[in-house]
């Protein structure tokens, strides 16, 4: 900076008229600046000379474009300025405006064609103390085809110039100068009613800035804010708030899981084409809401590739395939900004399936299994996806969910430590398989999966979401309502004939002694007959054997 | 020698038909039926599968029993004209003296008695196992009637009947499978092979160990007076109209065991609960 002030000194062409006195007192002055430029500063300030012809000087000069410039100066502005007498170096005239070749005293006429040129260069010389201009701002400096690219006057001001702090205060205000119209396609509203909630942090070049900030904090600026709607081509509207805490308590956000810590997602992680567009992104295209949601669950996938390799297999995912727009996607179990835990509590994950399958969840509620879970909170009974899995849910009105349905029964129901705890058989599954019914269903469950059977099955009888132990009144399979669960399939079946199902009673002689008896009678009678045939066979293999001996013998 | 190289006239062609249509069927009936009894076993299974699946296995194992329901009927019509046209003894009878003919047998064969029981016809062994196929398939129609129309059956019995049925159908089936092994096999096939069922007739040396009384018998000649034409042609104007009405009337019963009622639906019981139903419209937004 040293060095530029001096340039000035040596070169000289006067041709300023009036004032001789006082000129010839500047040029002896600057003479004794040029000598000792460190004695000097401190002896009188370089820009006095300026000061002579620049302070209360009425005048003004116009410019080729018609323009004109005051020349003279209100130092007020300029000492109260960052600039001024507060600042920790001292600015002077000459350090903004420059000499270049015309800055010898007296001074070349400006030959700016229009102020524009002039604050331009003076803006040029900003750069010299502030060196990390490029990174300043930059969305103004790469607009280099646009003729009316802002200098750095033309928001921090001239003499006046304002330090970052008070433009802050007023963020609007610094822009406004330029940008008097602002009201955003996007979000339908001004910037003023969007400004009014900035926190003190927040400024326009929060939003409007190319230097990388957290792009959350970029997108919260405004979402955060605003409580206005987004209205779709299909006229349903999409709220534009979206309060940022919910995504930071979301599994999304810091979490750590099995030690491993993982960094919250950024908004832009799922929506992906804001983070392509840029700020300001454009308004929303998709046709409808639903839509909408769909695409946005596509990208779930791209981090959770485990559940995505088993969508195709999903009969959610399958019906949105044939177009059924209503089929749960990702985000309507598990929410989206608000992602929780979907099985805590355990409840939560019927809740969550019943918000689609109401009906089928209100019958589950009801049920042996959703009253012990609603109601105790009972750790064992099956909720929807014990029995349809998870991610993957296949079609349960196939053949093959159909036959192998007594097995995903049996998991529980043959697992005596689990049954032990509530008294129930685990004769259950093997004595259904002894039957009839079972035997059938087994076998086409092992030979022809694909082929439809109309064999019962647990859930023909004990119903399926609406299941009842017998000991309950409107149990299906409770006694006085066994007939007419039989006669679901058997329609022409009478009072006995339900007696004819074993109850998955292993018989006994209190239970089912008839089949006992029988049973016991064979187990006496196969031994018995099939012992004897084979003693009388033995003696006679044995004269067999003897006899011929004795042939031998006799030969 | 040439005594000993005599051939002993025994079945005719009657009853060799009933017994290869008795072999037939109870084979059948045997393999598609056993596998069913055992199905959860791995062997019954693949059994099953090889014979086309289940609903295969019991369309066959329902065709072989009304066929031996056929050959039961055809064997009554058959003993009744030998019975009641022919007058022929009832050998098939079994007495007192069969169950001394086993014990002398068994005595004989570990070497307590000195000599071997000398048998008619039909021997003690050969009643067992008439007398146990009789037994059988009457438990077998039975049961199968039962199990083929549960229905009807508990419109007269306690529901209990058809496990119960069941029970004895499947024991009953392995009873006999293992009395054929064992007893049937031993006899005409392990011992020696009697071919007498195929060909009609059997050699001077089983004839002599097996039927000496009769051999004795045929030797003496001691043979059935012929019937004079006359009676023969009075029998058999009784015995005609008869036979065609019993005979009928079995035919429609079988036709009635078969086709007495649709014991269950043919299409597939559907559970129809709505499934979409959503709570509310799915909350949008900030949630």
């Amino acid at each position: 900076m040293d060095t530029c002030r001096c340039a000035g000194i040596s070169r000289g062409a006067p041709i300023l008229i009036g004032k001789l006195l006082l000129i010839v007192g500047a040029v002896v002055v600057w003479s004794c600046l040029t000598a000792a430029p460190a004695q000097a500063q401190a002896a009188a300030p370089p820009d006095t000379a300026c000061k002579l012809c620049h302070v209360d000087n009425e005048g003004e000069i116009t410019l080729p474009s018609g323009e004109t410039i005051k020349l003279g100066v209100d130092l007020a502005p300029l000492s109260e300025s960052v600039h001024g007498a507060h600042a920790a170096e001292s600015v002077y005239c000459m350090d903004c405006h420059a000499s270049r070749d015309r800055y010898r005293f007296p001074h070349q006429p400006n030959p700016a064609i229009d102020r524009a040129e002039f604050e331009a260069d003076i803006a040029q010389n900003c750069e010299r103390c502030h060196t990390t201009i490029e990174s300043h701002n930059p969305g103004h400096l790469l607009a280099k085809d646009n003729p009316n690219l802002p200098g750095c006057t033309d928001c921090h001001g001239g003499h006046d110039v304002a330090p970052v702090a008070s433009m802050a205060a007023d963020p609007v205000g610094t822009c406004q100068g330029c940008h008097q119209t602002y009201a955003d396609p996007v979000v339908q509203k001004t910037h003023e009613q969007i400004a009014a909630n900035f926190s003190a942090e927040q400024t326009c070049q929060t939003c409007h800035s190319d230097v990388v900030l957290a792009e959350d904090a970029l997108c919260k600026t405004c979402h955060s804010l605003l409580d206005g709607e987004a209205v779709l081509p299909s006229g349903e509207t999409l709220p534009l708030h979206v309060d940022p805490q919910i995504i930071v308590d979301s599994v999304h956000g810091d979490r750590e899981i099995q030690d491993v810590a993982y960094s919250p997602l950024q908004c832009t992680d799922c929506h992906r084409e804001i983070q392509e567009q840029g700020f300001p992104h454009d308004p929303l295209t998709t046709g409808s809401l639903r839509e909408w949601k769909l695409e946005k669950a596509d990208l779930c996938g791209a981090c959770h590739t485990d559940i995505a390799e088993k969508q195709p297999h999903d009969i959610h995912f399958a019906k949105i395939a044939e177009g059924n727009l209503d089929a749960a996607t990702c985000t309507d179990c598990h929410g989206y900004h608000a992602v929780q835990p979907p099985n805590e509590p355990r409840q939560r994950i019927s809740e969550t399936c019943g918000a689609c399958h109401s009906a089928i969840n209100e019958q589950y509620a009801h049920s042996v299994h959703g009253a012990a879970l609603l109601g105790e909170d009972n750790p064992d009974v099956p909720v929807c996806i014990d029995c349809h899995g998870v991610h993957g849910i296949e079609d349960p009105l196939t053949t093959q969910f159909r036959l192998n349905s007594p097995n995903l029964c049996a998991e529980c129901h043959a697992d005596e430590q689990l049954m032990a705890q509530y008294g129930i058989s685990t004769d259950v599954f093997d004595t259904y398989v002894a039957d009839f019914h079972g035997t059938t269903v087994m076998l086409f469950e092992r030979q022809s999966p694909d082929q439809p059977v109309n064999t019962a099955v647990c859930y023909d009888c004990h119903g399926v979401h609406n299941i009842l132990p017998a000991t309950e009144e409107n149990s299906q399979i409770m006694k006085e309502n066994l007939l007419a669960t039989c006669q679901q399939c058997h329609p022409d079946a009478t009072a006995n004939f339900s007696d004819a199902w074993t109850s998955h009673y292993r018989p006994s002689l209190e239970h089912n002694p008839l089949v006992y008896l029988v049973d016991l009678f064979y187990m006496i009678v196969i031994p018995v007959t099939v012992g004897g045939f084979a003693l009388f066979i033995g003696t006679d293999v044995y004269r067999q054997l003897r006899e011929r001996r004795g042939r031998k013998e006799r030969d | 020698m040439s005594k000993h190289a005599r051939e002993y006239f025994r079945f005719n062609v009657s009853h060799r038909i009933e017994h290869i249509l008795l072999l037939l069927t109870f084979t059948v009936l045997t393999v598609t039926g056993i596998p069913q009894k055992y199905a959860s076993a791995a062997w019954a299974s693949g059994a099953i599968g090889l014979m086309g699946g289940i609903e295969l296995t019991r369309q066959i194992h329902h065709v072989a029993a009304v066929l031996l329901m056929l050959a039961a009927i055809y064997h009554g019509g058959a003993v009744t004209y030998r019975v009641f046209v022919k007058r022929v003894r009832l050998t098939m009878m079994p007495g007192l003296q069969d169950v001394k003919d086993g014990f002398q047998a068994m005595g004989y064969n570990v070497g307590l008695v000195k000599t071997p029981p000398r048998m008619g016809r039909y021997n003690f062994g050969e009643k067992i196992e008439y007398w146990a196929v009789i037994w059988g398939t009457v438990i077998m129609v039975i049961t199968g009637f039962m199990l083929w129309n549960p229905i009807a059956t508990t419109k007269f019995l306690p529901g209990q009947a058809i496990p119960a049925a069941k029970a004895a159908h499947g024991a009953e089936a392995v009873l006999a499978a293992l009395s054929i092994i064992t007893w049937h096999a031993y006899h005409v096939h392990i011992k020696w092979f009697n071919r007498s069922m195929f060909t009609g007739s059997l050699t001077h040396e089983q004839m002599e160990e097996e039927h000496a009384l009769e051999l004795e018998e045929i030797e003496a000649g001691v043979e059935e007076s012929p019937i004079p034409p006359a009676v023969m042609r009075r029998r058999l104007l009784v015995f005609y109209p008869a036979a065609i009405v019993i005979s009928v009337t079995l035919l429609a019963a079988v036709y009635w065991f078969v086709t007495l009622e649709e014991t269950a639906i043919t299409t597939i019981p559907r559970q129809d609960a709505p499934v979409f139903v959503p709570i509310t419209p799915t909350p949008e937004g900030g949630l």
